[in-house]
């Protein structure tokens, strides 16, 4: 649900060496009072909302009674579904970081045929949603289920969360390093292990967290497979009593999830954030030979291309064929086609315009503060989209019925759900337009909101754009809080697609799954495009 | 008349006092150098006078009206004063001519011959106006943010240390390009760097800074010659201090008995004398038996060639009979000589000194 | 600073603009249709090409739309509200939510098929099955109740669609007829013993393919897709429990119109017109399958006659859905 997220991982890469230093510290623009109070003022108004379902739960729970929240919390089925939960992140996250790093390190380090296709094939299958990878499978074994089926449809779904920082840091590894390990008498597997995976312990944790509240979030793909986790049954019961306490205490402990799996990744990451990662570099060094393994290493990277892309592509294309000319209902296809559009356009620009005040300080006067009101953002970003869904239409159904399913409200809800992706692309942008052209723009006459605009705005544009464009991607592919926000006669392509698929009906399903990869791709293909550079290539 | 007048001014950053009550005067068309290790708040002052950051106390006047002080600012905008920092800070997304024209109003008449002409000023070639600032070598750039903060005809200049970032050979031509242009427009300014070289050649006016305060403000000359004490001294140069009792301008010290630039009586007192103030003579070890009483002679106990210049280390040979002088006559002097004529290792010199010592605080 | 603000006027004006169009599409009647998409669009497309009154859909579950219409109470935003089933129906009423009906749509439908107080009506029905695969199951290894299913031996061999309205119903009319004793001891037997699948087409499709013996369902799955490809449906067989076992429940699927509507003219008139010789013929020629209940309307011929079917009688308004959904989440279902 959350695709595209991981570009924002690569990014942040790419700017470890604009990091923050003591230095920057003094130079807390005081004299551009206004903008920094302003900017102070809604950076915590909008880190209040993102953090909002974590009181909505306890409220709910105080709500509820403590005693009977509890039962809803301490019950055989709670248990059920952590064991699913559990087992789900600990065999998949694992599976998908060691593919992952395989086809990374294939892709840039050895001398297999055509690298760059195959690094552009591994990015692709972000185009497909989740859900989408799912119907593909139960269409071709209508038997797939249970917990096996999970892993493997969520590796192969969501690999390229972890591929995209992994190879992106790979890419700007200095290759002395290397070089003076092997003059130390290091094999070059040794080198691997002793030199090369210590350096991408910043994009493998990251990454891996990435995916494992991924998979905390998803709803479609286990609901095709029949896989229980905790947000299918916060949607089961959603779908029995609306917004009822056991959905709620559900999501608690959805949240409890997140947390754990933030935390852990925090321990495991240590301080590997504030390191630097490499010189930034372009590698330009010999790639390593694979000789006799290379149909071997190739077949991997088929195999994958196969899975992630031939599969959904040949399914969607095979039920096409036999839904034939009907199933193209042009009049309802376009109307979902235009609202996704106007979704995703507006919920990007307004997720955007949400992030730049938290943005800005975090460059412009980072601190103590300033970095625990980002680290609530990046919270509130973890949350799944049904537990923030789940919050907004019970507020809003509650104490606020003006904003009840209406645009303004499932625009807020997209805002909170991927404000981390705008967040990252924002936060890099601007660190790269130092505050030191804003002062020349200011003692050359202009006034501090022109400066800001004449120098760091239009620097951090093409930044803003790619968050904006991660957005967008993700409110294109989000199902579960849209079709508990959407406003009345709201129907997204995902909503459309869910609707039919749902009834069994895969052909006519088919073309909607095939617009939404279709509109996805040139973004993904700018996306990577732009992570690339960022990382010096 | 001072042009700018900096009283007591104060800035603090949570804890940490980076300026600690500073004064300055500055007077018109004059040019003015601080220089300091970095993080002694030199760029700070600089903010507080570019309008970036205001003063926790303490008040800036320019032209004799308050720019700044604890109640109140006038925004970087309105003070008209350039800055060209330590990389220039061109805009990387505006080409040569539109970063030269970015304070000049769009519709303001002849804009492009003012331009051209401001390109012409700074020593750039018309045909790289269209180019792009990382097309540009250092120098370029910081001519471009130069000839870009003289466009708006600024009362005052500010340059912080904005030719660190050059070649050595470059660094010169570009600092005496750069003095040129700001006398011939008249433009006060003042010069942020951590090279003593620069500040001495380039100010009518130097302040040596530390820690937030500073430790001395006076003419070039007056600061190297006569520092206030042994910091300032060897801020600006190589210094050699020494310790010497003071008697009738005489100071008695291990180099014998050398004029001082003062009257007074002192019992202990250190004296400062540049390097270039002491020469070498080749002598040899009978010159050194047949030493006249007061002659100073001096092994060489260390010789590094570099060039044009060698560093010669040497070691006093006839130690008075003072103990602590003694002890001080051990430590061997670090000279700079032209490599044509230094001495090599193990030669005996005579050591003679010229010009007066100056005593240190 | 000038672009900046026009790009967030820009941006605030599309928001508004895109609010207001979406309010303009609200013209004319909200309908929270949780009956299946493709039917009420059949229903909606002819009454609106009849009467010109424009319907908005909002699609959902019976019991998710009962509890979204109590909290929203006096604010929502649905004028109708269509479902599958009668517990939700009843559910909303119990809060006193809904409109009475006019008398002339209420006399359109039979009573056993709408409750007294005329506050709903009637709009289809459908019937419990036991769904099989021909090739495990005959007619002598039959479940004979659907109360035998909670036996040991049935044990990893039915399946269910737990999280859907309709099974949810069923369980509803159980609860009716034998009391929450028998029901959540069933309930218990049934977590242990059965395979839950999403949708009850998904459980008719797994049967189909030999993944389980046989579900409970309701019976249009079968026929539906006997119409179109039948490629789920091709080795099952339908089997009636009749005999007013529980599992031989008929559901009544239910309209009405909601006291908070400001468009009433327009929310009776398409209760009138679903209910009345158009809507039900519908359900006649459609592909819908489901029963037609109005007076003197026929159902589909392929289907088994709804009198024929020995269901128990079960009032419609005591069907609590809240209760089913607390009982199913205490025995682990949901």
């Amino acid at each position: 649900m959350l695709v595209g997220a991981a570009f924002r991982m690569t990014q942040t890469i790419a700017q470890e060496r604009d990091l923050v230093t003591a230095e920057d510290f003094l130079k807390i623009p005081r004299g551009h009072g206004w903008v920094s109070r302003w900017m102070t003022i809604a950076a915590f108004a909008i880190t209040f909302l993102t953090i909002l379902p974590l009181p909505f739960i306890a409220w709910i729970g105080w709500q509820t009674g403590w005693e009977t929240s509890i039962s809803l919390i301490f019950r055989p089925r709670v248990g059920e579904l952590l064991v699913n939960t559990v087992m789900l992140l600990v065999l998949a996250v694992p599976l998908c970081t060691v593919l992952a790093l395989a086809l990374a390190w294939l892709t840039e380090f050895s001398d297999l045929p055509f690298r760059r296709v195959w690094a552009w094939l591994c990015v692709a299958p972000l185009a497909v949603p989740a859900f989408v990878q799912s119907y593909a499978w139960i269409s071709l074994f209508p038997g797939l289920n249970g917990l096996w089926a999970g892993v493997i449809i969520s590796v192969i779904a969501y690999f390229p969360f972890l591929y995209l920082p992994i190879a992106a840091t790979l890419r700007r590894l200095d290759p002395a390093l290397e070089d003076a390990a092997a003059s130390l008498g290091l094999t070059p597997w040794r080198i691997f292990f002793r030199v090369i995976l210590p350096q991408l312990r910043l994009a493998l944790c990251g990454g891996a967290l990435l995916v494992g509240l991924h998979l905390l979030a998803e709803y479609g793909l286990y609901v095709f497979i029949r896989f229980d986790t905790f947000t299918t049954a916060i949607v089961d019961q959603y779908q029995s009593s609306f917004n009822g306490p056991a959905a709620t205490m559900l999501a608690g402990v959805l949240v409890v999830c997140c947390l754990v799996l933030l935390s852990i990744e925090a321990g495991v990451r240590g301080n590997a954030r504030y390191s630097r990662v490499g010189s930034g570099a372009a590698r330009q060094i010999e790639p390593v030979r694979l000789g006799k393994l290379t149909p071997l290493c190739l077949a991997l990277l088929i195999a994958t291309a196969l899975f992630s892309l031939g599969i959904p592509l040949l399914t969607i294309g095979r039920w096409l064929m036999a839904g034939g000319a009907d199933i193209w209902r042009f009049d309802e296809i376009g109307y979902a086609f235009y609202q996704t559009l106007v979704l995703a356009i507006l919920g990007g620009l307004l997720t955007t315009l949400a992030a730049i005040p938290m943005a800005w300080l975090s460059i412009r006067a980072p601190g103590g503060a300033q970095r625990a009101l980002e680290g609530l953002n990046y919270l509130g970003g973890a949350l799944p989209g049904v537990v923030i869904a789940l919050a907004v239409v019970t507020i809003t159904v509650r104490t606020a019925h003006m904003f009840y399913q209406t645009m303004a409200t499932i625009l807020l809800a997209y805002t909170l759900m991927f404000l981390p992706r705008a967040l990252v692309s924002l936060r890099a942008s601007i660190a790269q337009a130092p505050v030191e052209l804003e002062h020349a723009a200011a003692s050359l006459g202009r006034r501090p909101a022109n400066a800001l605009w004449a120098t760091t705005i239009r620097l951090a544009a093409p930044g803003a754009a790619a968050g904006m464009a991660l957005a967008s991607l993700g409110i294109m592919n989000e199902l579960t809080a849209t079709q508990m926000l959407a406003p009345n006669g709201t129907r997204t392509l995902a909503m459309g697609f869910w609707a039919l698929s749902g009834e069994l009906d895969y052909a006519a399903a088919a073309p909607y799954a095939l617009v939404m990869i279709l509109i996805s791709l040139p973004l993904i293909w700018l996306l990577h495009d732009q992570s690339q550079r960022m990382a010096g290539r | 008349m001072s042009f700018l007048e900096l009283r007591s001014v104060e800035r603090r950053y949570g804890r940490v006092a980076a300026l600690g009550g500073i004064d300055l005067d500055v007077k018109t068309g004059s040019r003015t150098a601080i220089v300091g290790p970095s993080g002694c708040g030199k760029t700070t002052l600089l903010r507080l006078v570019a309008g970036f950051d205001v003063p926790d106390a303490g008040t800036i006047l320019m032209d004799g009206k308050v720019i700044a002080n604890a109640s109140g600012t006038v925004p970087a905008h309105r003070r008209e004063i350039g800055v060209v920092a330590q990389d220039g800070a061109l805009f990387p997304h505006l080409t040569i001519a539109e970063n030269i024209g970015f304070g000049i109003d769009r519709n303001a008449p002849g804009r492009e011959k003012m331009i051209s002409d401001l390109a012409y000023t700074v020593g750039l070639d018309g045909h790289i106006l269209l180019r792009r600032p990382h097309q540009l070598s250092g120098g370029q750039q910081q001519r471009v943010a130069l000839a870009r903060a003289m466009a708006r005809k600024p009362k005052m200049m500010l340059l912080d240390e904005p030719f660190s970032a050059l070649d050595t050979g470059l660094r010169a031509s570009m600092r005496k390009a750069v003095a040129e242009v700001l006398e011939n427009a008249g433009i006060t300014t003042i010069l942020v760097t951590h090279d003593q070289a620069e500040a001495l050649s380039f100010a009518d006016q130097v302040a040596v800074m530390r820690e937030g305060r500073f430790a001395q403000v006076g003419t070039p000359r007056e600061l190297y010659l006569k520092p206030k004490n042994r910091m300032v001294a060897e801020s600006l140069g190589d210094a050699i201090v020494l310790s010497a009792t003071i008697a009738d301008g005489w100071a008695e010290c291990s180099l014998g008995r050398l004029s001082v630039d003062t009257t007074e009586r002192r019992d202990i007192a250190r004296i400062l004398l540049r390097p270039e103030q002491i020469s070498l003579r080749s002598a040899s070890s009978t010159d050194v038996a047949a030493a006249k009483p007061g002659a100073i002679f001096a092994e060489v106990s260390d010789a590094e060639f570099a060039g044009a210049i060698s560093t010669v280390a040497v070691k006093l040979l006839n130690n008075p009979d003072s103990p602590e002088l003694a002890a001080i006559g051990n430590t061997p002097l670090i000279l700079k000589k032209p490599s044509v004529e230094s001495p090599a290792v193990g030669e005996i010199v005579q050591v003679a000194v010229s010009g007066k010592a100056h005593i240190l605080e | 600073m000038r672009l900046l603000t026009t790009a967030c006027a820009g941006a605030l004006a599309l928001a508004v603009m895109c609010t207001v169009a979406s309010a303009q599409d609200a013209e004319g009647i909200v309908v929270y249709n949780a009956q299946h998409e493709s039917l009420t669009k059949e229903w909606i497309n002819g009454f609106t090409k009849e009467t010109g009154i424009k319907v908005t859909l909002r699609q959902g579950g019976d019991t998710e739309f009962g509890n979204q219409i109590i909290a929203e109470g006096a604010y929502s935003p649905a004028d109708v509200f269509l479902t599958e089933n009668s517990p939700a129906m009843a559910l909303v009423d119990s809060f006193g939510l809904f409109a009475p009906l006019d008398a002339d749509t209420l006399s359109q439908v039979p009573e056993q098929y709408r409750p007294a107080n005329g506050h709903w009506i009637g709009i289809a029905a459908r019937s419990t099955v036991f769904v099989y695969n021909k090739s495990k199951l005959s007619a002598d290894t039959l479940p004979k109740s659907m109360l035998d299913l909670a036996d040991a031996s049935w044990k990893g061999r039915w399946a269910a669609s737990p999280t859907g309205a309709d099974f949810q119903a069923i369980v509803g009319a159980l609860l009716e007829l034998k009391g929450e004793q028998v029901t959540a001891d069933w309930l218990k037997a049934m977590k242990e013993n059965f395979r839950a699948y999403r949708g009850n087409g998904t459980v008719m499709k797994a049967v189909n393919a030999g993944e389980i013996d046989g579900g409970i369902i309701y019976h249009y799955y079968y026929f539906g897709d006997r119409s179109k490809t039948g490629e789920n449906s091709a080795n099952v067989d339908l089997h009636y429990f009749k005999n007013q076992d529980p599992g031989a429940f008929v559901s009544i699927s239910g309209g009405g119109v909601l006291a908070s509507s400001k468009h009433q003219k327009e929310a009776q008139a398409l209760i009138k017109w679903i209910t009345g010789h158009a809507g039900q013929e519908i359900l006649k020629t459609g592909t819908s399958f489901e029963y037609a209940v109005g007076n003197g309307a026929d159902s589909n011929p392929a289907l088994v006659p709804l009198k024929d079917l020995q269901s128990p009688k079960v009032d419609p308004t005591n069907l609590n859905s809240t209760k089913v959904t607390d009982l199913m989440t205490k025995a682990g279902l949901l």
